[in-house]
């Protein structure tokens, strides 16, 4: 099976790649757009000498190379998406580049694009859960975001992109398996979700408090990517992704100053949160936009509404934590810790 | 009667286009367009603007706008600017306003012959501090110029810099002028104005700095140009490694010196003090910090007015560009300084990537 993987270069591409070849998988095309970000992949392929790993470099925004990218591969894990910058480069690197690589694929006869899978790496983001109230439970049946407009960028354009893959899917008849990671954290990762706060100039502002945080380990994100992509039963289906014992985000934050940085933190409970979030809009929206409305009440009410998770569906499918989660805190704060003794 | 806006061109500046334009009672933005339709979807969507379009002919045909803003590529600039007056609209386009100059002379030739109005983007000349110093050199206050300082910074590393040092395809690498030529209206069009009529002589050199090298990046990017005709002499410098960031313009003139500071938007006076002997070195420093404290003052209250945005200057200058076509009168930038620009411009790129123009 000839496995293309989108993204490779990233923080949760490499670790993809990396299970793919702990499952025997010996033939992987790795796409990456900087070939700074190369050196991982070459380490693991020194470490597989039996397996194949071709590194292909371009830019999934030109047409000529999503056709580069797709060739002969039968099994697609879209991972590549615009994590940061202006709204514009958000859109164009998740959601132009998926459609030009399902274009792309549009180019193969109907039997090898009906027996091509695509492997959709979308986000928690998707979900529309203002609406469920405080404490819902999320799940892979709650309902998708009518108001993606009233998120933050990244929700907006995760929530396009799946759409967009759904559309192709129904026209083309590929196999279409969706991932829904939470919040990927890990060595190589960030410190904070915006689950847990918001750093405001020199102070964290700890907007979670109690609040689940529905974490997931690269590694073991990535294995559940990898079991979902090359089970058969999975065509169509879809699955959350996150780790099992998941701690609260005041526990995060603690365990955080025990063993990386004491920074300084105010707690603002949830009716704060909204209080600060209705100043907030009200401000940009009498100022004409002087100051961000960084929080609103919509987006408060979706990072910080207190819901709690369930990956169920992801277990049956054979889905097992490769790391703890308190074994996975250790090494990513051991990670977080050497960073900011190296600054 | 308000004044249909469209807009051609839905990448990251498109956003602050959209903004301002909203700002001014009198525009009604009725359509987006670009040639990816999800691009055009996008900026619709958030900013909840009743049509989008991927083709440009059908949205000029059925929106009708008065006024374009033209948002793309520069490469892209005279064919639509053609279009778009010949359609009947006024155009508003993003700087550098084409790739040389022989096209921005023919995208004003277009505009004249179709009696329409045209504006570029210079919008940190429509700040309340350049007003300032304009209002200065008219009143002559100043005296007449002898020399100018014109510094723009510039951070690699930062949202626009990154897109262009990760995209080897991107559009930037594609002009003349590479990199320095999507920011360096920005640096010339305040020296243009106190240049007056006489052809200056251009010199300029460009090299990889510190943050290129740092980043990798295989590009050019610090700049230093100088300028000169008989009366006057300017240095132009571009620079990515200096820091902070600054964008400021220095006027030394017959009778007094401005220093303006963009970044902080502020204007400060040098004047000639007639204290005599340690006095004379004691009391500039006062002075000077007066002038910042008023500046600090008015800029509050400009807060505190809301007036205070970071494209303030592009609110001001869409204010008074679309003001001119309702009434008729001369447009806020005067074509002959876009010309000027665009034609040292031409010659800086002659010598600083001089295989690009064989």
């Amino acid at each position: 099976m000839n496995i293309l993987v989108t993204g490779a270069g990233g923080f949760l591409g490499v670790r993809v790649v990396e299970r793919l070849l702990a499952h025997g998988c010996v033939d992987i095309r790795c796409f990456l757009r900087e070939r700074g970000k190369a050196e991982s992949l070459l380490r693991l392929s020194e470490s597989y000498p039996n397996a194949h790993l071709e590194l292909c470099y371009g830019d999934l925004r030109s047409k000529g190379d999503c056709a580069r990218a797709v060739e002969n591969a039968s099994l697609i894990f879209h991972l590549a998406a615009g994590l940061k910058g202006s709204p514009a480069e958000m859109f164009a690197d998740s959601v132009v580049v998926t459609r030009n690589l399902l274009e792309a694929l549009e180019e193969r006869d109907s039997i090898a694009l009906q027996r091509t899978r695509v492997v959709l790496v979308s986000s928690f983001g998707v979900y529309g859960v203002v609406p469920l109230g405080r404490g819902a439970r999320v799940d892979e049946q709650t309902p998708l975001e009518k108001h993606a407009e009233l998120r933050d960028t990244y929700s907006h354009s995760k929530l396009s992109q799946e759409q967009l893959t759904r559309d192709f899917q129904e026209k083309d008849g590929f196999e279409l398996v969706i991932l829904r990671p939470g919040v990927i954290y890990g060595p190589g990762g960030g410190a904070f979700s915006v689950r847990v706060g918001l750093q405001i100039g020199p102070v964290f502002f700890h907007l979670g408090g109690r609040n689940l945080l529905p974490l997931s380990y690269v590694v073991n994100c990535a294995e559940a990517i990898v079991l979902a992509g090359i089970n058969p039963n999975s065509a169509g289906q879809v699955y959350n992704v996150h780790d099992d014992n998941l701690p609260t985000a005041k526990r995060y934050l603690r365990e955080y100053r025990r063993h990386v940085k004491r920074i300084r933190t105010v707690r603002l409970p949830y009716f704060a949160t909204r209080m600060l979030a209705w100043s907030l809009e009200a401000y940009h929206r009498r100022s004409q936009g002087q100051l961000p409305a960084i929080i609103t009440r919509y987006k408060a009410a979706a990072a910080w509404g207190g819901n709690s998770f369930d990956n169920s569906k992801l277990h049956a499918l054979g889905w097992r934590q490769l790391v703890s989660t308190p074994d996975a805190l250790a090494e990513t704060f051991a990670y977080l810790r050497g960073k900011e003794t190296m600054e | 009667m308000n004044l249909k806006i469209a807009i051609v061109g839905c990448g990251k500046i498109a956003d602050a286009h959209v903004e301002e334009i909203r700002k001014i009672p009198s525009a009604q933005l009725c359509a987006v367009c670009d040639l990816e339709p999800i691009m055009a979807e996008q900026l619709s969507s958030r900013y909840a603007v009743p049509h989008w379009y991927s083709d440009v002919t059908r949205m000029l045909d059925e929106e009708k706008p008065d006024v374009l803003h033209i948002t793309t590529p520069p490469q892209s600039h005279l064919a639509l600017a053609q279009q778009a007056v010949a359609a009947g609209c006024h155009v508003f386009i993003e700087k550098p306003v084409a790739p040389c100059q022989s096209d921005v002379k023919e995208i004003i030739a277009a505009a004249d012959a179709a009696g329409r109005k045209l504006a570029v983007n210079y919008w940190p000349n429509f700040e309340a501090p350049a007003l300032e110093l304009r209002r200065l050199h008219e009143t002559g206050v100043l005296g007449s110029p002898v020399h100018l300082e014109s510094f723009l910074g510039y951070d690699l590393s930062g949202e626009y810099g990154t897109a262009l040092r990760r995209d080897p395809s991107h559009w930037v690498h594609r002009l003349p002028g590479k990199l320095f030529q999507n920011v360096l209206d920005h640096i010339l069009n305040k020296i243009v104005p106190f240049l007056g009529e006489e052809e200056p002589n251009v010199e300029a050199i460009a090299y990889r700095g510190r943050a290129s090298e740092a980043a990798s990046a295989q590009l050019l990017d610090e700049l230093r140009v100088i300028i000169r005709n008989s009366r006057v002499s300017a240095y132009a410098t571009f620079s990515s490694s200096a820091r902070p960031i600054g964008h400021h313009l220095r006027v030394y003139g017959t009778k007094n010196t401005a220093h303006v500071d963009f970044a902080a938007r502020t204007i400060v006076l040098e004047r000639r003090q007639p204290f005599p002997s340690a006095l004379g070195r004691l009391v500039p420093p006062f002075l000077t910090a007066k002038d910042h404290l008023i500046q600090g003052i008015r800029n509050v209250s400009s807060f505190s007015h809301a007036r205070f945005h970071y494209f303030d200057g592009m609110r001001q200058l869409l204010s008074e560009f679309y003001l001119c076509v309702q009434r008729g009168s001369p447009p806020p930038i005067a074509y002959t300084e876009i010309l000027r620009v665009s034609a040292i411009m031409d010659r800086i790129f002659q010598q600083v990537y001089p295989e690009v123009r064989a």
